[in-house]
């Protein structure tokens, strides 16, 4: 006989000390991409003559200040928010299997991106000057909401959400959303091709305090409203109608939940591109060791994500030094055996 | 206190399922609805919980719920669906647990235990509820939907327990367990509404005992006078023959091996 399956202790004090050992990791992995990268920059030299007073050299300013610091910074933001958009979705569609990249939001977010780099032109000149660098990532939000409602309408009846039309939903999504990308693409000028390419590229490379300036808030905000949804993500689990019934204000959860996905998968995208799997690993892995509970899951899927992204920074930036490879493959490689070894364990997630 | 419904039309999509129903079950009482398939047991109860779209009032302790927020509603009355579904790997406990954090006024820590081991799952705490057996998932969320409103009366006005077929997937002794669960409540000052099928422990174990028939309301009463052989092969289209028990004096039911004709 099979020994039933059994949780000996109290998961709820596990996930909280998991709080206390996530956030040292993370910790840990800052220091670590501040330190590694191509140029010979020693962190150490560097903090050393800080403490004894020395001028640092122009080289270390330049490559600890204005390169390796926002790029880690902007690693944690996107790497925060993709875990918790994908816990949060995952959350919202009741599935394990749904994240922004897989279900097309940051297909919708891309064309968002494209749309503004293209037809920003068409804009009266005050517009352009007001919105400036938000541009982008506001008009990525836009793209993602768009989806995101769109793919909770298409496969969400009467409060059950039918996997098997959200995942080919998400593909139709996710194509007509590259067609139109295309199309615009078709339309481009050159310096705008120049613009969609560095874009596209899908990488940190292109991290600035400009960019952490303008992400950073909308991220962080979003992570915050997102966390305060545990409460009522953990309801959700049973259904809409009982959600509703154990006291839970099911339309507000979702339109926050819709929205904070949105801005952070907007934001994300807006400043690195397509990043995948981030959203699907990341609660999964927390999943299985700490539980489903939402409430300690959000907070520490923010820390494990942001990890998780500087590892493969990192990574990306050593494999092939002094080039570098796009983050989004390091991620689709450790990623994808990940999503698949879910899908094998658990057939029955797909089935209609 | 009561739970009363004033011209109930309920709609499922295009269709109206409840053709005007009024319906009124007091605290103190298990109020039995019963009924064939598809008669609207369901939809009446998802009309009192505002699940579908309706018509008319539902007044609950004196109080329009259409005016109530949810988290108010939600520490008035606990709610068992006919199914549900989870999606998350929870545990038993953690399940359980959820009725807590709707409960309102800073109930106890042990009461999750407690509301397990009244349903006879003590033992199952660490077990994950999509690892139990159909009979325990309903007993696992019926201790979910007690936690939520583990003391019958609180401030002077009852609580309610709303429970569609609360005893479907039971076995005999788990069914028992649970209608004495369901009358100790009562007992103690709460209201319980209960849509059933066995006609048998609703006359064992029910104060009152509505008939539900294609949308509309047949007869209420007590039992014995709603247990009618007239009545119920109207409602269900069989033959029945309503007996005495020897020893309790209670009615029960025996179907016929004939077709009724
Ligand atoms: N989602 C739905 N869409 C369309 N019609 C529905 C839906 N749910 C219920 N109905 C219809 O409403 C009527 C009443 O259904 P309801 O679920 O209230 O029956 P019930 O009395 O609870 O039956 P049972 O004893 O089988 O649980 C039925 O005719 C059913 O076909
Ligand atoms: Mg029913």
């Amino acid at each position: 006989m099979i020994a039933d399956t059994t949780v000996p202790q109290d998961r709820r004090r596990t996930a909280r000390r998991a709080h206390v050992w996530l956030t040292a990791l993370l910790v840990l992995i800052s220091i670590a991409s501040l330190a590694i990268g191509a140029s010979g920059t020693s962190l150490w030299g560097a903090l050393q003559k800080l403490v004894s007073g020395q001028p640092l050299s122009q080289t270390e300013q330049v490559v600890l200040w204005d390169i390796r610091m926002p790029r880690m910074i902007l690693g944690i933001c996107v790497g925060a928010s993709l875990a918790v958009s994908g816990a949060v979705m995952q959350g919202l569609f009741r599935n394990p299997l749904a994240d922004p990249g897989i279900v097309g939001v940051s297909a919708g977010a891309s064309l968002g991106a494209i749309t503004a780099i293209v037809l920003s032109g068409l804009l009266p000149l005050a517009a352009m000057a007001w919105l400036g660098f938000w541009l982008v990532p506001l008009a990525a939000f836009l793209g993602g909401w768009g989806s995101t409602i769109l793919l909770y309408r298409v496969s969400t009846r009467r409060g059950r959400t039918s996997v098997a039309t959200m995942l080919l939903a998400g593909i139709a999504l996710g194509a007509l959303a590259g067609a139109l990308s295309g199309i615009l693409v078709y339309m481009a000028d050159d310096a705008q091709l120049r613009d969609l390419t560095f874009w596209g590229l899908g990488s940190l490379a292109g991290a600035t305090w400009a960019k952490v300036l303008v992400a950073g808030p909308v991220i962080v905000l979003s992570i915050l409203v997102a966390a305060s949804l545990g409460h009522g993500l953990n309801g959700l689990a049973f259904g809409e109608a009982t959600a509703s019934h154990m006291g839970i204000p099911v339309q507000r959860i979702k339109n926050a939940a819709i929205l904070a996905v949105a801005a952070a998968t907007g934001a994300a995208v807006a400043v690195s591109g397509g990043i995948g799997f981030i959203g699907i690993v990341v609660p999964h892995l927390l999943r299985l060791s700490t539980g489903p509970d939402h409430q300690p899951l959000l907070l520490n899927a923010a820390l494990l994500g942001a990890s998780l992204l500087l590892i493969a920074d990192v990574i990306s930036r050593v494999i092939i030094a002094p080039a570098e490879l796009p983050i989004g493959i390091v991620t689709a490689v450790l990623g994808a055996p990940v999503f698949l070894w879910i899908l094998l364990r658990r057939r029955g997630l797909v089935d209609l | 206190m009561t739970l009363t419904t004033r011209n109930i039309h309920a709609r499922i999509g295009k269709k109206e399922i409840l053709h005007g129903i009024d319906f009124t079950a007091r605290a103190g009482e298990i109020t039995a609805i019963v009924g064939p398939n598809g008669s609207g047991k369901s939809t009446l109860l998802k009309a009192i919980t505002d699940e579908v779209d309706f018509t008319g009032e539902v007044i609950l302790n004196g109080r329009n719920t259409a005016k109530m927020k949810p988290w108010e509603l939600a520490a008035m009355r606990g709610v068992l669906p006919q199914s549900t579904t989870l999606a998350f790997p929870f545990t038993v406990i953690e399940v359980v647990r959820m009725g807590l954090m709707a409960g309102a006024s800073g109930e106890r820590a042990d009461i999750p235990s407690r509301a397990l081991a009244a349903v006879g799952l003590d033992g199952y705490s660490g077990r994950f509820y999509q690892e139990l057996s159909g009979g325990e998932q309903q007993r696992a969320q019926l201790a979910r939907v007690l936690c939520q409103v583990w003391h019958p009366v609180v401030d002077g006005a009852p609580r309610w327990l709303l429970l569609d077929e609360p005893v479907a997937s039971l076995d005999i002794g788990h069914q028992l367990l649970v209608m004495r669960l369901m009358k100790d409540y009562a007992s103690r000052g709460g209201g319980v509404v209960a849509v059933m099928h066995d006609l048998n422990l609703s006359a064992m174990f029910a104060d009152q005992m509505a008939i539900i028939m294609s949308g509309t309301l047949l007869t209420s009463g007590p039992p014995d006078t709603v247990i009618q052989n007239d009545i119920l092969s109207k409602a269900y289209g069989c033959s029945l023959t309503v007996n005495t028990a020897p020893e309790e004096g209670q009615s029960f039911l025996l179907p016929h091996l004939a077709m009724h004709n």
